[in-house]
Formats: C-alpha cells, structure tokens, sequence
C-alpha cells in the first residue's frame, strides 16, 4: 500500500514553487488576525517607520495543522490551508477531514464564520460549529473547481 | 540447537525442507530467525514512514504545497533509483551489508524528520529514505536466495511476506497509538530507535551462509557500471518484460482502488468510516499473514501460472464489486480478494523474478526493473482514478479500473509462462 504516489506532472507543477516555500517551512508562518489589519496598514507612508503593531502573545494564533474538533467534540480534522478574497479578508479555512493511516481523507472547505478560536490557555483546540454528519457529503475541495463553503448560515457572516 | 536440523536433514528426508544439493549446508535455524525478524522489523520501520510523514508536517504547519513536494520528490527517487539499487546489490559482495547501510541510512533519516522538521532535512531525508529502500527491498530478497538457493526459495518467500504483514499490521496499531497519544514527531523516534532489533536480527543471519553467487542469481560479474549492459542482457528476456508488465497494469489499477473506496466510505458513513477503512486496511494483511505461506508451498507444487492467475483475477473482480456494492460492510468482505491478490503477488512476482534471471547473476537488477514498472503503474494510477472519478463517477472509476486489472489478468494469460524448473537441481 504506497499511498505517497504522486506522478510526474505534478512534480513540474510544483517545482515552480520550490524557492519560495523553503525558507518559510519553519514553525509558525501565518497566522491570520485578519480583522485587525487596521493598524499594520496605517503607517505605510514613511519610509523608515514601518508601523508597528505589538499583539500580546496569547491574542494570536497560527492556524496551519491545528487540530479541530466539532461541537460535540468529535474529531474533524487540521487546518491546511486558508482562504481568502479579493480584499484579503479570510473567508474560509480548508480541513483535512476523515481518514486512517491516510487512506480515505478529503479536503473540505468550512466558512470561516464557523470556526472558533479557544482563548490562550487552550491553545490547540479549535472549534467547528459543524458535525461531522454534516461535513462527510462535502464535495472534496480541488483547485480550478467551484468551492462549495460549509456552514455559511451564521447572522455573522459576512455580506456577500 | 542448529545441530539438531542439520542431523535431521542429512539422514532422512525431512518432508519440509528440500534438500539443498550443491550449494554447501542448509542454512542455519539462526539465520532463518533472524531474516524473518529482519523482515519483520524493516515492515515496522517502512509503516512508521509511510501515512504518517504527511500528518507530521501538517502538524508541524507545513503548507500543502511543500508536503506535495517532499513526498512527489522522495517518490520520484524511489522510483529511479530502483535499478540502480538492484544493480548495487548484485555487484555486492555482502548483502548483509548493503542492508544494514540501508537500515542506518533509514533510521539517520527519520532523526532528521522528527528532530528538525526544516524544508531542507526533511527533503534530504525523504530522498535519504527513498535511496535507501531500493537497496533493501533487492537485498532481503537477494538474503533469501543466498540462503535458500532456488530450491526453497518459494517457501521462504511466502514466510518472508507472512512477516512483512504481521509487521506492518502492528506496526501501524503501535504507531497509531503512538501518535495519538503524545504527537506524531514521537513516531519517528520511535521508528529510528527500530534500527537496534533490526540490525541485531540482521547479524543472526550468517554471512558465511548467504551464498553470494546464489543471492545474484548466478555467477556473478555484473555491477553498477555494467548498468547498462545488465540492462540489454535483460531487455531480451521475454517472461522478464511480460512481467513487468502485468505488474505495471496489475499496480495501475491496484494502487487507487483502496484510496477511492476510503474517499467513499468517509461520505457514506460518519460514525463508522473510520473503523471501516481500518479495516479494509487490515483485512488483507490478515489475508496475507495467513496464506503467503501456503503460496509459497503451492507454487512449488501447482507451478507459478495457477497461483498469479488466481491474484489477477481478485483484482478485476474486486473493481466490479466496488462499483456495485454499497453496504459498507459488505465492502469489507470484498477486500478479501485484495489480500488474495496481494498474497499471490507479493510472493509470485519475486519468485518468477528469480526463476526466470536463475544463472544470470542479474536478480536484483531484474527486481529493480520490476520494481519500476510497478512505481510508475502505481504512481499514474492515483492520476487516472481521479480523472475518472471526477468526470464520469466513482462507480465508473471503479469499472474503468477494473478493465485495466482485467487486461493484466490477459496478459498473463496468453504471455507469461510457467516458469518453475522441471528438474530440482
């Protein structure tokens, strides 16, 4: 059973991204305080003073592999990449979801509304307001198809 | 104790073991024990490598993108380097050796992985890792055969794979727990702390033992510089091509089918996916843990034609069922014939490897062509379910792949021959 195949093609698709991946593969490269950005971008008129925003360390988090669980605390997978739109605002977060031993797991694309985000002392939990008879029927998220978002019915959501 | 076999077999024909003629003693009960622990212990390093390097560096907050990468470069290496490495292990003069690089390499590499998770080390350890496999896959078979000799080589084989299932089998449970329980960084040091009883069952085995011109199959002039003219020796060897064909479609329509079954179940079924695919994982290994041995044996009574026959036949089978049935549980029962199929491949194709390379001295090499042929079934295959799955339907997918199995099953059919010896010499 080699479940790590991949072919040809996809190698020459990815070698293009080989220079900038390997210096930001490191421990904690993005995390995603997108509704604060206020602040970062106001001082961009000088030349030597960057604006600064200092966060306290418990304010913020990296969301890449972080794990989640769903409301009724079963597992739902970790976070592996994040998406947002035009203007940079985060509108979803796709989850490797399901799966043993890397057989069987699929990519699914849950509205960022729905996720929530656990206060310092609980660091690793994230939490989704889904289950996970909800997420399993999810059309796998592939890039160059149409994105199906879950759990986009929340009042916060964002306009559309 | 190895006394005790030696007496026995020089007197009466003991019924198991076939007498080994010209070629010096049987080997000894020490020596056995340690290659089936050998093997053992290698499944279990090989399972710490395998599903868990791309959880690790998703934890580790790798992107996608460089998980991909590793995995596609490391795979690509293990596919290139796989006549490279048989050509290494048929100029050697210790396959002990050559093995026990491989398993240092290996371990040198899941350090690297669990230690410093950085692009650069986890690439070279993955392209350490890759290398080093395609030197120990040819040389435990080329072990095998310099102990056994062709005569006992079925059998041996058939107990090499019953101790590969059972090792992976359980490594897989340990690990998983492992990783579940503390993290899946601890799963690499645990896979690099398997070098010790690999390596103290691999010195079991006696050199002395391994017959260096029977592990190549032959008289032994071949090396890595006559790469190319091993190459053109075995490019006009019939049976050996048609092999390594069938391979290639047996993997090709193989090599998804479980992966799109998995993507399936994980749909159908919440609360029960994840037990259900655990079990279509374990029910071949079972399969396999019980009746490689028993292939092994009846390859040497029935010849090699009825038993491959039997393995490419589960697989067109197999693709049928899974594009019809939808109990989940009844989808279980259909990977029986995955195991079937696995237990007459995993065995036949390295002995009809070496039936048909017998006086070559170009075994290894031989598997290392075989070996490609099934890296690149396997590797399109992924590419080609997925295609077929997306725009026609996974049911398709499933008939679509199982007309590909099935034409590998014509293949041997019509083109490969029985290739056991008449004459036991």
């Amino acid at each position: 059973m080699r479940v790590t195949w991949l072919t040809a093609a996809i190698l020459a698709a990815s070698f293009g991204a080989l220079s900038a991946p390997a210096l930001c593969a490191g421990g904690t490269s993005e995390g995603q305080p997108a509704r604060s950005s206020g602040a970062a971008a106001a001082g961009e008129s000088g030349t030597d003073d960057i604006g600064k925003t200092v966060l306290p360390y418990q304010d913020v988090q990296g969301v890449l592999g972080k794990e989640i669980r769903s409301s009724a605390d079963e597992d739902m997978g970790r976070v592996v990449d994040v998406l947002v739109d035009q203007a940079g605002h985060v509108r979803a977060a796709v989850i490797d979801f399901g799966g043993f031993l890397g057989v069987g797991n699929r990519k699914v694309v849950v509205d960022w509304t729905a996720l929530h985000f656990a206060p310092a002392d609980q660091r690793d939990r994230i939490s989704l307001d889904l289950t996970r008879d909800q997420v399993k029927q999810a059309p796998e998220y592939k890039p160059g198809k149409p994105v199906v978002v879950l759990g986009a019915l929340g009042p916060a959501g964002p306009d559309l | 104790m190895h006394t005790l076999e030696g007496g026995g077999a020089k007197d009466h024909a003991t019924p198991k073991l076939p007498a080994h003629s010209r070629h010096g003693p049987a080997p000894s009960r020490a020596s056995l024990r340690g290659l089936d622990w050998f093997v053992f212990f290698m499944a279990d390093v090989q399972t710490g490598f395998g599903p868990f390097v791309s959880v690790y560096l998703t934890t580790q907050a790798w992107t996608q993108v460089d998980i991909g990468l590793v995995l596609t470069v490391g795979s690509l290496i293990g596919l290139a380097g796989q006549m490279p490495g048989g050509a290494v292990v048929d100029a050697a003069r210790s396959e002990r050796l050559v093995a026990a690089c491989g398993v240092i390499a290996i371990s040198a590499s899941a350090i690297a992985l669990a230690a410093w998770p950085i692009f650069l080390l986890v690439l070279l350890g993955r392209v350490l890792h890759a290398a080093a496999s395609c030197l120990l896959g040819p040389a435990m078979a080329a072990i095998s055969l310099g102990l056994v000799g062709h005569a006992g080589i079925g059998e041996r084989l058939g107990r090499n794979a019953r101790f590969a299932s059972i090792g992976t089998g359980l490594a897989a449970a340990a690990m998983g727990a492992l990783g579940y329980l503390t993290s899946s960084r601890y799963v690499f040091f645990a896979t690099a702390a398997l070098i010790v009883p690999t390596l103290i069952a691999l010195f079991h085995i006696r050199p002395s033992e391994i017959d260096p011109e029977r592990a190549h199959g032959g008289k032994h002039d071949a090396g890595l510089r006559k790469l190319g003219e091993g190459l053109l020796a075995l490019a006009g060897n019939r049976a050996l091509l048609i092999l390594a064909a069938c391979a290639l479609l047996f993997h090709l329509a193989n090599a998804a089918m479980l992966p799109l079954m998995g993507s399936l179940l994980t749909t159908r079924s919440s609360d029960w996916a994840t037990v259900l695919i655990a079990a279509c994982i374990v029910v071949p290994q079972l399969v396999v843990a019980a009746f490689s041995p028993w292939v092994g044996r009846q390859a040497q009574q029935w010849g090699r034609r009825p038993l491959l026959l039997l393995g490419f036949a589960a697989l067109p089978l197999r693709g049928l069922l899974f594009g019809v049935v939808t109990d989940p549980f009844l989808l279980v029962s259909v990977q029986l014939l995955d195991g079937i199929s696995a237990a007459a491949l995993g065995v036949l194709v390295p002995l009809v490897i070496a039936d048909v390379t017998r006086g070559t001295g170009r075994f290894n090499l031989a598997q290392g062509i075989v070996g490609s042929a099934v890296g690149i079934g396997a590797s399109l295959s992924t590419t080609l379910a997925g295609y077929m799955s997306d725009s026609l339907g996974s049911a398709a997918a499933f008939f679509g792949l199982a007309a590909l199995g099935f034409a590998g099953l014509v293949l041997v059919w019509t083109s490969l021959p029985e290739t056991r010896a008449d004459a036991v010499d």
